[in-house]
């Protein structure tokens, strides 16, 4: 066995009164895939953290190669190679690709930036990584993916030793998280040792050779990836078992409640036709970047959009997404701390924002937003440490879970949600899960908008697929297996070819 | 993460006493000065004379918190003001020969003032919303428009409020209810009803989503665009409520009159503790930093310490050290 | 941003004065903005001036140029002289240092220069200097109070933009009442502004009981210490002397007003006078126009106050 490049001995770490990690054992040896895995909560971020010298342990050591090693801030860590890749981006929106990658390091002949060599690397570190990107696009012209690869091609440029990535693959798609575990694997044979962090836990079973398990701020499970099956990993993780992920599979009713022809969202979608059944569960498959979001945007008139959309035996008109929360339509989105939630903002101010006119009549009854917190807090079971706490002080899942509750409060009778459980841990997961179908079975109907494939067959007796801004297709029943799905998304026999 | 902000709440509600408090120091302080400065300073005289100078800006700034909360800026107020001013002049001046000197003028007057406010702020708030430009720019454009205007309504010199008029309307500054002036009266409704809305009503919460957040506010099926519009109109009505206190005082409005009320209506509303990239705003604290800057000159014109010619200097200390206070508070959670 | 380039000349005279090369003179004429009532009344006189010069000279072109900071005049020169290649300049200089250089280049190169009012921080650069007397204008108000005032009075100044102009006024003002035994309380800056002159006046009041005589120093300040003693209700304890001939202080004076019993003369035709003359001096050869013109501060009385009266001017 090799030694450690770098090790936590006994590490513990207080914020004020409150431990979060206590006496962390663990260690990272060159050559090898770590996984660690955790619910929100757990304390992996602060582990990281104090692995890549952004905190500094309470009690214990960190140890690199062996000797004590005390970072003051992150810059000596990444001196010394390691470097940690965040979940939320590191980017400087407004500069180019290459400006990015080689920010704070750029490569210079004389006094002058050498653009050429820059351009060069940075293009050749991008295609490693397929992704086509030019380098002197714009950070902020990218796709989300797309950005996650500049992170990554930002780590590979530097001389790496250690390498520690926060969920890397909570904004990829299956094939773009191929494509980076293949370079994940010749780090690895280089002989960097790598940290990551995932939910996806058949990612793990995948690239990881070693795992740890964190709960609670403590380690409760460590081993080689052959000692542990994925339901092991989870019952590990939430201390439960979790096989039964998702609830018994409904199909809707008969009536139709929505129904979208033809529509056109400029520059994303073309003649999107679909339609969604009382009480139903329905997903839409795609890859990122197909137009799945958009298309929803389009529905509930967050974008322009073409086309007519029949909303309960009427139309609904275009680009007005008030009207379509009154008639009970509405659009819960993907980009939590972007466009779902005032980060900060105190719960109560995000929890009543779309329906502030039902409190203010015309000052705002705060008894009735305070009842209205209870209320969301025990149906979603939010965990919050103080009801003043600002949204942005909670945990992904949390944050989720008040995202749902705000939604609801709309007392909507259709609701897209896109995304439901990006970057969250599995407890919380299959909480979530069995809130959509309570949802569905109050007689609510519910579009799922998921780049995860269990979670797509998991929930939806129905999935249309998107490709290239079309509807790829519909598959129903036991034609929705992850086969079809991907099939249609990359295009592949695709019905509208087909009919046309 | 969340054991971690738990303590981080913990921290915070300690400190938001002093980004509260901060201001109220300030103004504690500076009365303390004026007192031990000059016996005269806590007359009834010198106290109306402050409250009352206070009012046009303060009754402006209180639109400002509004529109700067919401994420916005609006430079355009003291020329605005000056504009407005000279219109108002001019339409009483040309209604005397028919109207007679009446209280009707005076009327008259008033509603020209209001509805010009209104459409100027709208004109501000459409094409900042509408045509999607920077609410600097505009405003920088319309301050210059509205300052060009004056001068060339003014011919370059100064409008007059005619003789007669000037003394029926007069009562409007000078005068009160109970000892209280006008100015202060209406200056301070507007800054009650100003702190109700902010903090009561769902206007002044969606004012603080969108500058917070403008796309979770558009997602959240907040009227974006109306709330945006409407800050910018109803700064421009209380411009000419000022205005309307503003004229009787002189009974003239020229090229320099309302010279850089803007800066110090953005001042003071900063110095109350409203954050200038929006998302949080009180009214209340833009109130206090009215009385501040008010307090610096009136200290600083009741002594001899200091050279008048550092002034302004002085001025620039304290809205930097009011300011810097409120961050030591808020920036370490 | 307040800059507006007029060009006096008809339509077209551009290109006319480039097709006929004849004999055109073309005169620079640059003053600050009308940002305040003496500045909008010298250029109400300037343009008056102008238009009349245009129509009585057949071959004389002007260009008219305001600006609002001594930047954007060093500009407008360059620009006279590259584009418009004038014969002479009457300049009014915003600041005198920054403006010293440029126009020094532009008398150095043959350009007839004619300095208004603000005098160049070198001398013998200019071929003509028609200024107001600073010094007179604070001597006549200062003498006006030993005059006036008995032993032991108290008086309070109010005092303008900090600048040269103002200094030089208020130093001749203390000058005149060096021994005569009148107590100057205080003295703040007012910015020439009616706004300002009001809140330092109320200020004044508030920490003087006794006050029997005000020199604001500007008919515009002295409008807002009015405003501010007779919300005091102290209107009868003391009077105040302005100074520069604004139209509505001159009507006081006439009436007979108890709280503007005079007024000093600081007339902003004097850019009138300059357009004049040097219009005159590059129309008619051989005349003698260069020296130093010096119009002296009068004082307005009741009995001579119709002289100073001027019925259209906007000030």
């Amino acid at each position: 066995m090799t030694a450690p490049t770098l090790a936590l001995h006994d590490v513990s770490k207080s914020f004020g009164p409150i431990e979060v990690l206590h006496g962390v054992d663990f260690d990272l040896r060159p050559g090898e895939v770590h996984a660690l895995i955790g619910e929100n909560g757990a304390g992996k971020s602060t582990m990281m953290k104090i692995l890549g010298g952004y905190l500094s342990p309470t009690g214990g050591e960190v140890r690199l190669d062996g000797q004590r090693a005390a970072f003051s801030d992150s810059a000596e860590a990444e001196a010394a190679g390691v470097i940690m890749i965040h979940q939320e981006f590191n980017l400087a929106d407004h500069l180019s690709v290459e400006q990015n990658v080689f920010l704070g390091r750029e490569i210079r002949r004389g006094i002058f930036l050498d653009h050429k060599t820059m351009q060069a690397k940075s293009r050749d570190l991008m295609e490693a990584l397929e992704a086509r990107v030019p380098p002197r696009t714009r950070v902020s012209d990218i796709s989300v993916p797309e950005k996650q690869m500049v992170e990554i091609a930002k780590a590979l440029s530097r001389n790496v030793r250690v390498l520690i990535m926060d969920e890397p693959t909570a904004v990829l798609t299956g094939a773009e998280a191929r494509v980076l575990f293949k370079q994940v694997r010749r780090l690895r044979d280089e002989g960097a040792a790598i940290l990551f962090t995932s939910h996806k836990l058949d990612e793990v079973s995948e690239i990881a050779d070693r795992v740890t398990v964190l709960r609670d701020g403590a380690v409760v499970a460590q081993g080689g990836i052959d000692e542990f099956t994925e339901d092991a990993m989870a019952t590990a993780m939430v201390g439960r078992d979790v096989s039964d992920l998702f609830p018994a599979k409904r199909a809707g009713g008969d009536e139709i409640i929505l129904e979208a022809a033809h529509v056109d969202v400029p520059g994303h979608v073309t003649g999107a036709s679909l339609s969604l059944r009382k009480g139903e569960i329905l997903g839409i498959g795609g890859l990122v970047g197909a137009g799945r979001t958009e298309l929803m945007e389009g529905l509930v008139g967050l974008r322009p959009r073409t086309g007519t959309v029949t909303l309960k035996g009427t139309s609904l008109p275009g680009g007005d997404v008030a009207c379509a929360r009154r008639r009970g339509f509405v659009y819960l989105t993907e980009d939590r701390k972007g466009a779902g939630l005032l980060l900060d903002k105190s719960l109560t101010e995000n929890l009543t924002l779309p329906v502030l006119h039902r409190y203010a009549r015309p000052l705002i009854d705060r008894k009735a937003e305070a009842a209205a917190l209870d209320k969301a807090i025990t149906d979603f079971d939010i965990r919050v440490p103080s009801r003043d706490v600002k949204v942005g002080n909670l945990s992904g899942g949390n944050q989720q879970k008040l995202l749902l509750a705000k939604t609801m409060l709309c007392d909507p009778d259709v609701v897209v949600i896109d995304e439901p459980t990006r970057g969250i841990d599995i407890g919380t997961k299959q909480q979530i899960y069995t809130l959509i179908h309570r949802l569905a079975e109050e007689g609510r109907s519910i579009i799922v908008i998921s780049s995860e494939m269990p979670e797509l067959i998991g929930l939806c007796n129905r999935v249309y697929v998107m490709h290239g801004g079309h509807v790829a297709g519909e598959l129903t029943g036991s034609e929705v297996t992850e086969d079809n799905v991907i099939r249609l998304a990359t295009g592949l026999g695709s019905q509208r070819e087909d009919a046309a | 993460m969340s054991t971690a902000s738990t303590n981080a709440g913990a921290r915070r509600g300690m400190k938001i006493d002093l980004h509260v408090l901060g201001p109220i120091l300030a103004l504690v302080a500076l009365i303390g000065i004026g007192i031990a400065l000059n016996s005269n300073f806590l007359s009834y005289g010198n106290i109306t004379n402050v409250l009352a100078r206070s009012a046009f800006i303060g009754i402006i700034a209180v639109g400002m918190t509004f529109v700067i909360t919401a994420g916005g800026l609006d430079l355009s107020v003291g020329s605005m003001a000056a504009f407005i001013a000279g219109l108002m002049i001019l339409c009483m001046n040309l209604l005397v020969p028919s109207m007679g000197q009446s209280l009707g003028v005076i009327l008259i007057g008033i509603a020209v003032a209001l509805a010009a406010g209104l459409v100027a702020g709208a004109i501000n708030g459409l094409l900042v919303t509408r045509a999607g430009i920077e609410a600097f720019i505009v405003t920088l454009g319309t301050m210059g428009i509205y300052r060009s205007l004056v001068t060339w309504l003014a011919d370059g010199g100064t409008l007059s409020l005619d003789y007669g008029m000037r003394e029926l309307y007069r009562p409007v500054y000078y005068d009160g209810i109970l000892g209280v002036s006008w100015p202060i009266i209406v200056f301070a409704i507007v800054a009650i009803l100003g702190e109700i809305v902010m903090r009561h009503t769902a206007f002044g919460r969606h004012c603080a989503a969108i500058g917070s957040n403008e796309t979770v506010a558009r997602y959240s099926t907040v009227a974006v665009t109306r709330v945006k519009t409407l800050t910018y109109i109803l700064l421009g009505c209380l411009v000419g409520v000022a205005v309307v206190m503003y004229v009787p005082r002189l009974g003239s409005a020229s090229a320099s009159t309302g010279l850089l009320w803007e800066l110090e209506a953005i001042a003071a509303v900063i110095i109350g503790g409203t954050v200038l990239k929006g998302g949080f705003g009180r009214v209340w604290g833009t109130v206090v930093g009215v009385l501040i800057l008010s307090l610096i000159g009136n200290i600083l014109n009741l002594t001899d310490m200091v050279s008048p010619y550092l002034n302004g200097a002085i001025q620039g200390v304290i809205i930097i050290l009011a300011v810097v206070l409120q961050r030591k508070g808020s920036t370490a959670t | 941003m307040t800059r507006l380039t007029l060009t006096t000349t008809l339509a077209g005279s551009l290109l006319c004065s480039v097709a006929l090369p004849a004999a055109a003179e073309t005169i620079g004429v640059s003053i600050p903005a009308a940002t305040h009532g003496w500045a909008g009344a010298l250029n109400f006189h300037a343009e008056q001036t102008v238009e009349r010069l245009e129509e009585q000279y057949e071959d004389l072109d002007f260009v008219l140029t305001t600006t609002p900071d001594p930047g954007t005049q060093i500009s407008d020169l360059e620009d006279m002289v590259a584009t418009r290649n004038i014969d002479a300049l009457v300049v009014l200089p915003f600041e005198s240092e920054p403006l010293t250089g440029p126009i020094q280049r532009i008398a150095e190169s043959g350009t007839w220069v004619t300095v208004v009012d603000r005098g160049l921080s070198q001398e013998n650069i200019e071929d003509l200097y028609v200024a107001g007397d600073n010094e007179s204008f604070g001597r006549t108000a200062g003498d006006y109070f030993v005059e006036t005032l008995d032993e032991g009075s108290k008086v309070v100044v109010l005092r303008g933009i900090p600048t040269s102009i103002d200094n030089e006024r208020v130093e001749a003002f203390q000058a005149a009442l060096d021994g005569s035994g009148i107590e100057i309380l205080a003295m703040e800056h007012g910015n020439w502004s009616r706004d300002d002159a009001f809140t330092v006046m109320q200020d004044f009041l508030s920490r003087y009981p006794e006050i029997d005589a005000v020199w604001a120093a500007d008919d515009d300040m002295a409008v807002g210490a009015i405003g501010a003693i007779e919300q005091a209700g102290r209107q009868d304890e003391m009077w105040v002397v302005g100074g520069a001939g604004m139209k509505e202080m001159v009507q006081r004076v006439q009436d007979g007003d108890s709280m503007v019993p005079v007024d000093v003369t600081y007339p902003p035709a004097m850019i009138a006078t300059a357009i004049e003359l040097t219009a005159m001096g590059l129309m008619s050869d051989g005349v003698p126009m260069s020296g130093d013109f010096i119009i002296a501060s009068e004082l307005i009385t009741q009995d001579n106050a119709d002289q100073y009266y001027f019925e259209d001017s906007p000030y």
